[in-house]
């Protein structure tokens, strides 16, 4: 089974996106709020693919990614963004994000991205 | 039953509104320091995540406002737009105006943003700070405000739980007061006590009420589990939930939340069999469990039923002579109910394999002594290929119970009704000495039947309940009890009335005597013990 | 519902004086009736507020402190199977307490009926410890004794041989020719040995 770990400041999306994930099949390891946390739970539960959310009370969704390639330079994160946010999420890919997914998301957009992402 | 739709809505709404309070707490900070970065941010972040959340859940709304709002202030961020106080009032009322959209998304009136602060959103944000334009003025949000409280209070159980003593107390010193103004005569006393009785029980189902829940909560949580543990065990499972507004108090759910938790699990990964097995039994590939409550009386029943492979009676027999719970002869000829009684032994399994989600050490004992240690019953019923069923009866509530009072030895105790089958008066002549017990015939069924004298009260060395001469009188009242499918005639002395009882536990050190399941007072100011069925049954086989 | 408080006796009673008024039956718990005259303590001298009671012919005391109240034995209601020891259940003011006879408890032998002492009326000491009450059944009224500190002999010797195993003993007081066994009812309480009325 896929571990994933979901990062987002909405109690309200990492509910959504943990029940898409779960009956999909996949092990959700962990749910971050906040960047600190976040980056905690990279290194704690090591997971096979993290979903970040651009924007946290605490981090940019990019320190956070910075961050988490910084100790784990394999680590397959995928970024969650709203429309609007095109430049960051272009600032994410350079920093080695695998893919995005943009909010409001379709559960089939979810889990193809996921999906292939983890593939690769 | 509660859909996933509604429980995103309830998060929804939830996060919503504490959004909303943050909001409106840092655009208060930020009229006062309107160049603090963080503060920007944070509101950014907070109108940002409002924005996405109702636009996956479609209050689009919600979503518009918030996106306007959200835009706004981020012209401010890049200081393309100043926090003016024209602009500072517009951005008030938009936040507002969220707040009146949220707090209304159940409400079957919809309310519609007002036109003209939407324009005057518009304004600010496409103007960019171009003052000749006119900002109307928005009167509804900013005259008619008004500050409302939740018409809902979270409150601590501890503090329910706190208040039901009280009233248990309460209950005990009234009964206390009713009986001493019978012995007094006093009209007006009587009148009083009158008054303080109907007083009082309408505190008791008030406090009670207050604490009942929704079974809902709990089975609303087996959809999610259900499907984790099947996908783990290659089923395929129909969950099927009923009866999920019937209510409980929450303490007993909290208690048998393990309990039910174990059983699904075992359902699921004892019970039903796997896809292509059922498809040679020829069954549906799926397996189907159904789990449901209903009232009954004061009780609510809880039933979960599952149509998978059954539970084999000759393999428990099997165990049950090998643990040594049972000689092997005597097995032979148990009745089923009795078979399956077994199950609830300390450490009683027939499961071969211990999975991820079953097993674990724990057996059905510890789900009996969980339903036992609130006052309810356990029952299994079984059918070989077919399926089992367990049913659960529990109490509604904790504190007050209906119980029925007798005495022995001059000592007055007081039985559980949800653990009385019936109560019957027999000729000695009708009891028979049968082996070292003695037995009657109730309505063509033959229960053994004990001098609760004899159990309660003599020599344990000399204990003997097979002889009839012990008995007093020719006519003999039995309290018939029920415990783990097992019937047992308890012969009482005196036999009172039912009454509704407030058991209270025994203190420190007796609380582990567990004969007892805990003490009344009753109105004459006696002590009153109350049995405990299960530590009696026990005791009673472990005496024979 | 005000629980009464024996430690309101301030002064200094130089004799045992008895803390409940006998034989007249009282309705409530009594509090110490403390009639000795007002003394003024021995200075430095430290001070130990006792009540003193019989367990078959011999005095017992327990300090003051642990002492919740001093009653008429209520009505007790037997509890069957239990050890024997404990004579049961009873109703004071609304709490339902265990009553323990200490005599039967450490194997004592109850002293011959006293002439003059109705058998009918007993008293019971109310223990209050940390998380529960228990009440201790005796024959004849509590007394009540201040005594100095050091009138109490901590390490007695002989205490290997008695049946009252040596930590529930506080120590042993010599007061005139009358031994006193001060008991730590806490040490008591919180044994595993009372625990084990929990076995049946």
């Amino acid at each position: 089974m896929k571990r994933i770990l979901i990062v987002d400041d909405s109690f309200y999306m990492r509910t959504m996106l943990k029940n898409m994930l779960t009956d999909a099949g996949y092990e959700v390891v962990g749910e971050a709020p906040n960047g600190q946390t976040a980056l905690e739970l990279a290194k704690e539960t090591n997971p096979d693919l993290i979903t970040l959310d651009v924007i946290l009370p605490d981090n940019t969704g990019l320190d956070v990614l910075k961050g988490i390639k910084k100790d784990q330079p394999d680590m397959k994160v995928i970024i969650v963004s709203a429309v609007g946010q095109e430049v960051i999420v272009n600032e994410a890919m350079e920093y080695g994000a695998l893919s995005y997914i943009v909010k409001p998301f379709s559960e089939e957009k979810v889990l193809e991205v996921v999906s292939k992402a983890l593939q690769d | 039953m509660k859909s996933r739709e509604q429980e995103y809505k309830e998060i929804f709404i939830a996060e919503a509104l504490e959004y909303f309070d943050s909001l409106n707490r840092h655009i208060s900070e930020l009229e006062k320091q309107p160049q603090d970065d963080r503060i920007l941010a944070e509101i950014f972040r907070l109108l940002h995540n409002l924005k996405a959340n109702a636009k996956a859940i479609g209050y689009l709304q919600i979503s518009d406002v918030s996106h306007k709002l959200e835009t706004a202030f981020s012209l401010i961020r890049n200081k393309e737009l100043s926090f003016s106080d024209e602009v500072v009032t517009v951005l008030f009322d938009g936040i507002d105006m969220l707040g009146e959209l949220i707090t209304n998304v159940d409400s079957p009136i919809p309310v519609e943003p007002d036109p003209v602060l939407l324009r005057n959103l518009d304004i600010i944000v496409d103007s960019l700070s171009d003052s000749t334009i006119e900002l109307a003025k928005v009167q509804k949000y900013t005259t008619t405000k008004n500050l409302s409280l939740s018409d809902l209070i979270y409150i601590q159980i501890k503090k329910l739980d706190h208040m039901l003593n009280l009233v248990g107390e309460l209950i005990i010193d009234r009964d206390r007061i009713i009986s001493l103004s019978r012995e007094l005569n006093n009209d007006d006393l009587k009148v009083v006590s009158s008054h303080l009785y109907r007083i009082t029980e309408e505190l008791q189902y008030s406090v009670m009420d207050a604490r009942l829940v929704n079974i809902g909560t709990l089975f609303n949580k087996f959809p999610r589990i259900v499907r984790d543990i099947a996908s783990a065990e290659r089923k395929d499972i129909n969950l099927e939930i009923q009866g999920q507004d019937i209510q409980i108090d929450r303490n007993i759910l909290q208690i048998i939340t393990d309990s039910l938790l174990h059983l699904v699990r075992n359902a699921i990964t004892h019970g039903i069999e796997m896809p292509e097995q059922r498809e040679k039994a020829k069954k549906s590939r799926a397996g189907s469990i159904l789990l449901s409550a209903r009232n009954d009386r004061d009780n609510v029943v809880i039933k979960l039923k599952d149509d998978g492979r059954g539970i084999d009676l000759k393999k428990v027999k099997k165990t049950a002579v090998k643990n040594k719970l049972v000689a092997a002869d005597v097995a032979e000829d148990l009745p089923d109910s009795e078979v399956l009684s077994f199950l609830f032994e300390p450490g009683f399994s027939t499961a071969d394999e211990v999975t991820e989600y079953s097993g674990r050490g724990v057996g059905l004992d510890v789900v009996k002594n969980a339903i036992d240690s609130i006052g309810g019953r356990l029952q299994v019923d079984s059918k070989l290929g077919v399926g089992t069923t367990f049913t659960m009866q529990l109490p509604t509530s904790i504190a007050v119970k209906g119980a029925l009072l007798f005495e022995v030895d001059t000592i007055f105790y007081a039985i559980p009704l949800l653990h009385t089958e019936q109560v019957i008066a027999l000729d000695k002549d009708e009891l028979h000495e049968v082996g070292d017990v003695m037995v009657a015939d109730l309505k063509g069924e033959t229960v053994t039947v004990v001098y609760l004298h004899e159990l309660l009260n003599a020599d344990e060395a000399t204990i003997n309940f097979g002889d009839k001469t012990r008995l007093k009188g020719q006519v003999q009242n039995i309290v018939v009890v029920s415990y783990n499918n097992r019937k047992l005639g308890l012969i009482v002395d005196k036999l009172y009335r039912q009454q509704d009882i407030v058991v209270k536990p025994l203190s420190k050190p007796l609380d582990k005597v567990d004969l007892y399941g805990g003490v009344t007072l009753l109105g004459s100011g006696k002590v009153c013990l109350v049995l405990d069925v299960p530590a009696i049954t026990r005791y009673f086989i472990q005496k024979r | 519902m005000a629980k009464q408080k024996t430690e309101e006796t301030a002064a200094t009673p130089k004799e045992s004086t008895p803390v409940i008024d006998t034989p007249a039956p009282l309705q409530n718990g009594a509090k110490p009736n403390d009639q000795g005259k007002p003394q003024e303590p021995a200075v430095k001298e430290e001070n130990v507020h006792l009540i003193v009671f019989k367990l078959g012919e011999e005095h017992y005391a327990i300090k003051i402190e642990q002492v919740k109240e001093v009653t008429i034995t209520p009505s007790i209601t037997r509890m069957p199977r239990t050890p024997d020891f404990v004579q049961g259940v009873a109703n004071i003011r609304g709490d339902i307490i265990a009553i323990v006879d200490l005599e039967k408890r450490f194997g004592i032998r109850p002293a011959p009926v006293t002439e003059g002492l109705n058998p009918n009326v007993t008293y019971t000491l109310v223990i209050e410890a940390k998380e529960y009450s228990i009440g201790i059944v005796v024959k004849e009224v509590p007394q009540s004794l201040n005594l100095a500190m050091s009138k109490i002999d901590k390490t007695p010797s002989f205490l290997q041989d008695t049946n009252i195993k040596d930590n529930y003993i506080e120590g042993i007081a010599k007061v005139d020719s009358k031994l006193i066994i001060v008991l730590d009812m806490f040490r008591i309480l919180s044994s595993d040995e009372i625990k084990q009325l929990t076995g049946k």
